[in-house]
């Protein structure tokens, strides 16, 4: 039997479908968190259920809603589970009325009973049942009460397939006029039905108003925002500081030894030796030192996402986004972002006008995510000790800044005409239930430390191959003749206006944070063992030891905001839909990451070194007529613009 | 200040202020449409909740639940005030 859970954004659907499968899909405490369709099986059944992405009625208005309508009329799931907000009757009601006349089998969910009472609300659901003439249970997602009577009923239910009738108002050429008659008498319908299963106490000011009080208050709402974000980079790179680095430099050296030890005595190749410890312990354990930042990070993201403050930040800086192109909406991709881009990049689905949608999948890997944070972390760590904290929320800071800046330049020349729309539901501040928080945190480092034990390993692998072996093959070459600084030696004249000399291994390395970001670190740690002259931590003495500040910031923002990971692009290619224009974007990207790295790094040297003179001044000069002449050739090419919505089976038209 | 039985447009109207819907006269169907779905038809309460902190968008109270739009939509909604 498949069934399907429909309702409102927001209502808490993807609560419930995590009690009834026993899963941890990610929720939030924003309108469209969930953008694409989840199955699962319902514990202790063999009934499939999916979660769809919720929708206010079935005409609907944005790309994932579009998925929504296409689940309930093209698979035809034998029982839809409505989940009401029991908050919010009369709106919720209004997309029940519309299923009701789809001739599909329905149970209603009353979802958030426990806020009732709080709300001063009192429902009667036998009514309730009797007036829609459909079972009517009362739950508590969030507090997994009445859970069991949803699949007790489902148990019951006879299932024929019943044909699925689509409601000629459903049309899109059907006339408005007559759709708003429609609409006005189901909301009468509606008031009416409330009227006589609802009593309402009155209540007080709520706590949410309390708290928009004074985080939306005219001059607290900028100044809070700003301490919020600041204090979630501070604390994730902060507070832990140097202790990572010391522990890369330290244990991870120690863990060496020890494993050099241990296989001297069962009297191993040496190949197999230099494999396991300059490879595999190396990179693996350079990128593993970072987990307690992630932790951190992790735990105030989804602090943030659960909270409802979101949504109070997107009408914050709607007003502000949309002078430059973006909606306030575009703030949830950038901040989903922040854990990973790839599902901020699919959260744009949510921004309804097209243009935006496309510049904030394109802005959205500016963002560092959380495979950055190792790079940041290592660097500010290194080479900041005292603020390291403040180094990584300045990087944050910049981020915003290069945001607004590209955004400005894609609205001047890129995407036009631009009108478009802000329509979103306000959810009132939740507390989050721990274990889901504790359980997504748990979730998020797992699938992290997966990552260095798959792709990085196998990256390890791969790149002590190509550093062992000199291009003819053979084995025990010094790393300056093997492969890899073949390769890279031809490439590094691209870095050397960033770290100011001809770095064959920060070129080669830099270069692999396209597989994943953090990889960049590992690379590093892999080419430093292999040189034998490393001390406490790889970036100090040895190879890298030309990293001065300067460099090592410059660096960084290479790697921050340069062409993201290959996940990230692949995301990126699925939201905007053709090939041309993913190569513009990602080109972009490292375009402006390359000359924002050489212009901090040569302006930065040369205010150290006292040196600022007429060539200088020429080279930034020349650095901007550059920039400008590249943005206006990529902008010609795209004045046309003629792609298929990729999502949009129904209508077919173009955009 | 609009004062009680004015007839004006939706975004006119100050904090704490609630207003009958008359009419939508938007352009756009497809926002009209959502918006029909939102719940703001014709005699609806709505009530003026926040404003965010740069003037714009405005968060209204109705149905129970709170919904933000911009300034340039709201001012397409005719309604008269009631408080």
């Amino acid at each position: 039997m498949k069934v399907a859970l429909v309702g409102n954004q927001n209502s808490g659907k993807t609560t419930l479908f995590n009690c009834l499968t026993g899963m941890n899909a990610k929720i939030g405490n924003w309108p469209g968190v969930t953008i694409e369709k989840k199955v699962g099986i319902i514990k202790g059944t063999n009934y499939e259920i999916t979660d769809i992405p919720g929708i206010y009625s079935l005409s609907p208005y944005s790309i994932e809603e579009k998925i929504s309508k296409n689940y309930i009329f093209e698979e035809n799931p034998d029982v839809i589970i409505n989940i009401v907000d029991a908050t919010c009757l009369e709106r919720s009601l209004y997309l029940t009325t519309q299923l009701l006349e789809t001739n599909s089998r329905i149970i209603i969910v009353l979802n958030m009973a426990d806020k009732l009472e709080e709300k001063g609300l009192i429902i009667d659901e036998k009514k309730l049942s009797q007036i829609l003439g459909v079972k009517v249970f009362k739950v508590s997602a969030l507090k997994e009460t009445g859970i069991d009577r949803i699949i007790e009923e489902l148990k019951k239910l006879n299932y024929i397939k019943r044909e699925k009738k689509v409601p000629d108002y459903l049309e899109e050429t059907y006339d408005i006029n007559k759709y708003e008659e429609i609409a006005n008498k189901k909301y009468e319908y509606i008031e009416n039905i409330v009227k006589t299963c609802v009593k309402k106490k009155i209540r007080e000011v709520s706590i949410s108003d309390k708290i928009d009080k004074i985080l939306l208050n005219k001059w607290l709402a900028f100044p809070a925002f700003i301490i919020i974000m600041f204090l979630i980079y501070y604390l994730s790179v902060g507070v832990i500081g140097k202790f990572t680095v010391d522990v890369i430099g330290n244990y991870i050296n120690d863990l060496k030894v020890s494993t050099y030890g241990i296989m001297t005595n069962m009297n191993m190749a040496e190949w197999f030796k230099s494999l396991v410890i300059d490879g595999i312990i190396s990179g693996v354990g350079a990128v593993l030192g970072f987990v307690p930042q992630l932790i951190i990070l992790f735990l105030c993201i989804t602090l943030l996402e659960t909270s409802g403050y979101m949504s109070r930040v997107a009408l914050l800086l709607d007003k502000v986004f949309r002078k430059i192109g973006l909606s306030g909406k575009s703030l949830i991709p950038f901040i989903v972002g922040s854990g990973c881009s790839v599902p901020g990049i699919m959260g744009t689905r949510i921004i309804e006008n097209e243009d935006e949608r496309n510049m904030t999948t394109i802005l959205t890997p500016f963002i560092p995510c959380s495979a950055k944070l190792p790079i940041i972390a290592l660097f500010a760590g290194y080479f900041f000790p005292e603020r390291s904290g403040l180094v990584a929320a300045s990087l944050y800071f910049l981020a915003i800044v290069i945001i607004i800046f590209s955004a400005i330049i894609m609205k001047k020349y890129v995407f036009k005409n631009t009108t478009s729309t802000y329509v979103a539901e306000l959810p009132e501040y939740k507390l989050p239930s721990i274990k889901y928080v504790v359980k997504e945190v748990f979730d998020k480092i797992i699938s992290f430390i997966k990552r260095a034990g798959t792709i990085i390993l196998l990256c390890s692998i791969i790149i002590w191959f190509l550093l062992s072996f000199s291009v003819k093959l053979e084995y025990g070459v010094k790393i300056e003749e093997s492969i890899l600084a073949a390769i890279g030696k031809k490439i590094s004249w691209i870095f050397y206006p960033i770290i100011g000399v001809n770095s064959w291994e920060a070129t080669v390395s830099a270069i692999q944070g396209l597989v994943a970001k953090e990889q960049v670190i590992s690379s590093m740690a892999v080419i430093s063992g292999l040189t034998e002259e490393t001390s406490e931590i790889f970036i100090k003495g040895g190879i890298f030891e030309f990293f001065n500040p300067i460099s090592a910031y410059a660096f960084m923002i290479f790697n921050l905001f340069s062409a993201p990971c290959f996940g990230a692009i692949g995301a990126m290619k699925k939201e905007l839909g053709n090939n041309k224009k993913l190569l513009k974007a990602v080109s972009f990207q490292t375009g402006i990451a390359w000359f924002l790295a050489t212009f901090i790094y040569q302006i930065g040297n040369r205010i150290e070194k006292g040196l600022f003179n007429v060539i200088d001044i020429i080279f930034i000069f020349g650095c901007i007529i550059i920039i400008s002449l590249i943005i206006k050739t990529l902008a010609k090419q795209n004045n046309t613009r003629n792609t298929l919505c990729s999502y949009c089976k129904m209508c077919g038209k173009q955009y | 200040m609009r004062k009680f039985g004015d007839i004006c447009k939706l975004s006119d109207l100050k904090v704490g202020q609630k207003a009958k819907i008359l009419s939508l006269n938007i352009e756009k169907d497809s926002l009209k449409k959502h918006l029909l779905d939102m719940g703001l038809t014709t005699k609806t309460i709505v009530k003026i909740k926040k404003i965010a902190p740069m003037g714009d968008p405005i968060d209204i109270e109705l149905r129970g639940y709170e919904l933000v739009l911009r300034k340039c939509d709201l001012n397409q909604i005719e309604v008269e005030v009631i408080k």
